[in-house]
């Protein structure tokens, strides 16, 4: 199995290592080109909210494999500001025909599962999880 | 990493690179406006091919620079989008609305030569 | 690195499968496989070899003994190679040598039990008749010592496992496949993209839509929009079951992925009841170039490619006379 690697997510260059690394990551494990874009391009969300709300934080990739199931794991967190009212944030903007409001609801498309844990003045952790079909 | 910005005739083309930075798309932003003031283009193509994510920051700078091209005066065409690319973008949510895309380079030359004519394809 | 070409079924198995060194040595770990194991099994080397033979045919006795057994049995060409690749199995295992080529071994007859179908858990039960039957020949011979002989046979028996554990999961791999190749044939079916001109496709929605049919159908439509370079796709959804607003946002988002590669989309089929309940959901069917029929979408995607259909003055069809009855 490819190995799990860590990425500082301290400059803006560092969200383009983040998801190639995704990319790598998941095309080890044998996803399809889509899934390995899907997944690349949620990691690059995520980084991106990094950088733009917390200053630095880190991107965590990670092979999963569970009863024969396997996939990967992406842990994006940082120690921001966190987000004040996250049902606010999570609501899906996609019926309203608001496209580029995207962020968290857009990135919850793109995986298998999605967990958001976020506390103000401590910082948020999003943990994605995207399993081989 | 500076974008290639080639001139053909009237149209500038603008090969967008992966891996491409923020900072970098923003300089392209400035950089193509520019351009157009000082060649008086009246076309310009945005080539997309090269990218394997298109985030929706990229997007929203996409369509800056195509709004900047349309301030000046050029029309633009971004091209080059892949299907893992488009699906990605429109699972996230994005799309291009109000700005030209076709299939390739080629496609994008033809598409701003027939509007140069009397038809376009308006879908 | 060895040509894909090259390389033998078993070799190319392996590499899908993940059975590399790393692997192997994993597997060694998980049945806590040690030296002290190997130095037992080499104590009752002589005994297995001995008799290797006797061993290899408890195996296929019980397998005659069910009908799911003799699915192999019964199958002459298949069960002399099955004997022979068992035969080298047995020696293998008291060999000392668990290593890859090892676990080749092992997947080939893995491959031939996947090759006659045949039923997991009886395979299970004749494996486990064929291990008793040695473990019974252990303690008969270290009667003296039963202490030592349990202990030999225990580490045989990881062996077993070790071998056990490769050959089910080849076994189940192999089952993986044929799945995955008929999933692919339905989903070819189920998903067509035709091409009618020169950059123009259509596509026929028929059927049930859920989120994972739509994303089958926007991947073919796009992986089609690319390799026909077509300009125009015609959508037709006269056969979708219900359109109900997450269906409606599925076909908008194929409608706005199509036109992110640079091709129009005309829907038809989408009659005026659905629109109208569609747009009171408050779904913005303005995105969305709608034509009420197959036909008139049609004729609008070629008028918009500039073809123009023109039907012959004289249509070529020989007249009734003409055709000597």
């Amino acid at each position: 199995m490819p190995s799990d690697s860590e990425v500082p997510i301290e400059h803006e260059h560092d969200v383009v290592v983040a998801r190639q690394k995704g990319r790598q990551l998941a095309a080890a494990l044998g996803f399809s080109t889509t899934d390995q874009t899907l997944l690349a391009t949620a990691i690059s969300e995520l980084a991106r909210n990094i950088i733009r709300y917390a200053g630095h934080g880190r991107v965590q990739l990670r092979c999963l494999e569970t009863s024969g199931r396997r996939g990967v794991l992406i842990v994006a967190s940082d120690e921001g500001p966190g987000i004040p009212n996250l049902d606010l944030a999570m609501r899906d903007g996609y019926s309203t025909g608001n496209s580029l409001g995207v962020g968290l609801p857009g990135a919850r498309r793109l995986v298998d599962e999605f967990e958001i844990t976020s506390t103000p003045g401590v910082g948020t952790t999003v943990t994605l999880r995207k399993w081989l079909p | 990493m500076a974008v290639p910005i080639l001139k053909q005739g009237n149209t500038l083309i603008a090969s967008i690179q992966a891996a491409l930075s923020d900072r970098d798309l923003l300089d392209l932003k400035d950089q193509l406006g520019e351009r157009i003031g000082q060649v008086r283009a009246r076309e310009v193509i945005i080539d997309l091919t090269a990218l394997d994510v298109l985030d929706s920051f990229a997007t929203r700078t996409i369509r800056g620079i195509a709004y900047t091209a349309k301030l000046r005066g050029a029309e633009t065409v971004v091209v080059g989008i892949q299907p893992e690319v488009a699906f990605a973008m429109v699972q996230l949510g994005l799309s291009l609305d109000g700005i030209a895309t076709a299939l390739d380079l080629e496609e994008g030359l033809a598409y701003l030569r027939a509007r140069g004519g009397n038809r376009a394809i308006r879908l | 690195m060895a040509d894909l070409a090259d390389q033998s079924p078993i070799q190319l198995l392996m590499r899908e499968m993940g059975l590399n060194e790393a692997n192997v040595a994993r597997r060694q770990q998980i049945v806590d496989l040690k030296s002290d194991d190997l130095t037992r099994i080499s104590t009752i080397k002589d005994l297995l070899v001995g008799h290797v033979d006797e061993h290899g045919d408890r195996f296929f006795d019980y397998l005659s003994t069910s009908e799911e057994g003799r699915t192999l049995t019964g199958n002459r060409s298949l069960l002399e190679r099955a004997r022979a690749l068992k035969r080298a199995h047995l020696l293998a295992m008291v060999e000392g040598d668990y290593g890859v080529g090892y676990a080749a071994q092992r997947l080939e007859l893995a491959v031939l039990y996947g090759k006659v179908g045949l039923d997991l858990p009886v395979f299970l039960a004749a494996f486990h008749h064929l291990l008793s039957g040695i473990g019974a020949s252990i303690l008969q011979q270290s009667a003296a010592t039963p202490r030592e002989g349990f202990e030999a046979f225990m580490s045989l028996e990881k062996v077993a496992f070790f071998d056990l554990g490769i050959i089910v999961d080849a076994m189940v791999f192999e089952r993986q496949r044929v799945i995955h190749r008929q999933q692919d044939a339905i989903r070819e079916l189920s998903t067509p993209v035709l091409q009618i001109r020169d950059r123009l496709l259509l596509l026929p929605i028929i059927g049930v839509i859920d989120t994972h049919r739509a994303r089958l159908i926007t991947e073919s439509l796009l992986k089609a929009i690319r390799a026909a370079r077509a300009k125009v796709v015609v959508m037709d959804i006269t056969g979708v079951a219900t359109i109900d607003s997450k269906v409606a946002n599925h076909l908008i988002q194929t409608v706005t992925a199509a036109r992110l590669m640079g091709a129009g989309v005309i829907v038809t089929g989408l009659s005026s009841d659905v629109a109208q309940s569609l747009v009171a959901l408050g779904i913005d069917l303005t995105k969305l170039n709608t034509v009420g029929d197959l036909q008139g979408g049609m004729e609008e995607a070629e008028l918009l490619l500039g073809y123009h259909v023109v039907q012959a003055a004289s249509p070529p069809v020989p007249s009734p006379a003409a055709t000597g009855a």
